[in-house]
């Protein structure tokens, strides 16, 4: 090297590459810092700072809606039990898919199955921070995901029952009880936090709404493969698909052409 | 080719360079005592000169001690191979570091999840057994007609790297990947015994939901109690293991669909 740079020799050769070095250097030094300061997994530290008995009792919490709103309600921002009830819902879509052997044409049941809870979770739980925001809510980011993943209990709950007892009605009656009971708990601490009549009625509005779709969306979109399988299960005394009306055009066509012959035979 | 001599006197020149060796010369052309030896060994890596004085007497019979030693840098070891000749090479398993007693001992530990564990049983990261029992829950798998090998590898790469985020997480001593691949790895053990069952019988009867519970509770009762043994997290015993049953689940999800 004869201190060539770029096409710059002598002096200026050696003056771009220095520019260039220093620069190098303090990108480095910037992205460094920003790497340390953002992907840091310390800073998410306390909030997986549990007890088995604090887990415990505020996953009986979440079902249970308290009916004081004139204060605001605690909100425990913990992200450990969310975290866990997410994978757990996981692993119990999982399980219905493989025994009601659901196909996935593009893509995986595995990455169906997290893309669905942890799109819910993190996508619900932003925008209704966004809306929070919107409407003057005080609740924190951190605690709107803690409420959210909690309520996801009620969630685990009836699809662990429903996708092991395939009785539509039993499903109708958990959606209800056990969904309602969740989703009032969320309604009731987002009003204790809210002011405004019409406020809350956004606020309450968008989350139930939200909340009980997605548990009808979970329990017919990953399960409806069982019905059919039921259904020609049944044994020799059930004709299969007997509520289907159907014309198998093979038999047709038999049928058209004896009659046909029938009808010129007689003539 | 005197530069092999003073291989003899100073084992754990971890960093020698074309450099060091005509400085290396000079300094032991005068001197020959280990002070010497020392300070030039200041200059690269203190832990590596507190051990040449000690191993200068164990160097070539036994290496047993070696592989105890977690600080063991793996340069070093190939330094000593360099210089002993073929004849007093250590054995290739000493080498690759497999010590079949210790892997033995680890297992005995995951089998008997009622026992206490040693905490420092983990100190040493040993992926050999891991390996080992992940290959034979792949072949049992292949034994019951499923070629499940990429979802064996997938699901413990993935568990691992979710096991070691959360651990750092809830622990305020760190862990490393390897410690954590090295525990799940051993407490799979279980699992392979239920898949080994799977080919004599099919688990999709209600034994078979109940065998499943039962192997996937002794493998995450397994985990944890090494886990929180090793990492000091006493009290919080059912919070690490109900993320290594869901790990454990998937598998047996593998194994009995």
């Amino acid at each position: 090297e004869d201190g060539e740079f770029l096409g710059m020799k002598g002096l200026r050769g050696q003056l771009g590459r220095q520019v260039a070095d220093q620069m190098w250097q303090v990108g480095k030094r910037q992205a460094s810092k920003a790497f340390s300061l953002y992907a840091n997994i310390d800073i998410l530290r306390p909030y997986f700072d549990v007890e088995p008995v604090q887990v415990r009792a505020r996953l009986l919490e979440s079902m249970i809606p308290v009916k004081m709103i004139n204060f605001p309600q605690k909100i425990a921002g913990e992200l450990y039990g969310p975290l866990m009830l997410v994978f757990t819902l996981v692993a119990i879509l999982l399980h219905g898919m493989k025994t009601s052997d659901t196909i996935i044409r593009e893509g995986t049941l595995m990455g169906t199955a997290i893309g669905t809870c942890f799109g819910y979770w993190l996508g619900v739980s932003s925008f209704m921070y966004f809306l929070a925001y919107l409407c003057n809510a005080q609740i924190t980011m951190v605690q709107m995901l803690s409420l959210l993943g909690y309520g996801l209990f009620g969630h685990c709950i009836t699809l662990f029952v429903t996708y092991n007892i395939h009785f539509h009605s039993l499903f109708y009656i958990f959606w209800l009880v056990v969904g309602g009971l969740s989703t009032l708990r969320m309604v009731a601490v987002l009003v204790s936090r809210t002011v405004g009549h019409t406020q809350r009625l956004i606020l309450c509005g968008t989350i139930a709404a939200l909340h009980m779709l997605f548990l009808l969306y979970l329990h017919f979109a990953y399960h409806k493969v069982v019905e059919g399988i039921l259904d020609t299960l049944e044994g020799p005394n059930m004709p299969p698909f007997q509520r289907v009306a159907r014309d198998v055009p093979v038999v047709s066509n038999a049928v058209l052409n004896t009659t046909a012959k029938a009808v010129a035979l007689t003539l | 080719m005197s530069n092999f001599e003073q291989f003899h006197f100073d084992f754990y020149q971890s960093n020698y360079t074309i450099d060091d060796q005509e400085e290396g010369c000079n300094s032991y052309g005068s001197n020959e005592n280990l002070s010497g030896s020392t300070k030039s060994q200041t200059r690269e890596q203190p832990p590596a000169g507190a051990f040449a004085p000690s191993d200068m007497f164990l160097s070539p019979k036994s290496y047993t001690g070696q592989i105890l030693q977690p600080t063991q840098s793996p340069d070093t070891l190939s330094h000593l191979d360099y210089a002993d000749g073929f004849d007093e090479e250590p054995p290739l398993l000493e080498e690759l570091g497999i010590n079949f007693e210790h892997i033995w001992q680890k297992t005995l530990t995951v089998l008997n999840p009622m026992k206490p564990a040693d905490g420092s049983i983990m100190n040493e990261t040993d992926l050999t057994g891991p390996i080992i029992f992940c290959l034979a829950l792949g072949t049992t798998l292949l034994l019951a007609g499923k070629v499940h090998f990429g979802y064996v590898y997938g699901t413990s790469a993935i568990g691992c790297l979710v096991m070691h985020a959360l651990l750092n997480l809830m622990s305020d001593l760190g862990v490393s990947h390897g410690c954590v691949a090295s525990v799940l790895g051993y407490c799979l053990l279980p699992m392979v015994i239920l898949s080994s069952s799977a080919v004599v019988f099919s688990l999709q009867g209600i034994p078979g939901i109940f065998l499943a519970l039962f192997i996937i509770g002794w493998c995450s009762l397994s985990a944890s109690k090494i886990f929180t043994s090793a990492l000091a997290m006493e009290g919080q015993q059912l919070l690490i293991a109900y993320p290594c049953a869901l790990l454990y689940g998937l598998f047996a999800l593998l194994t009995v669909f």
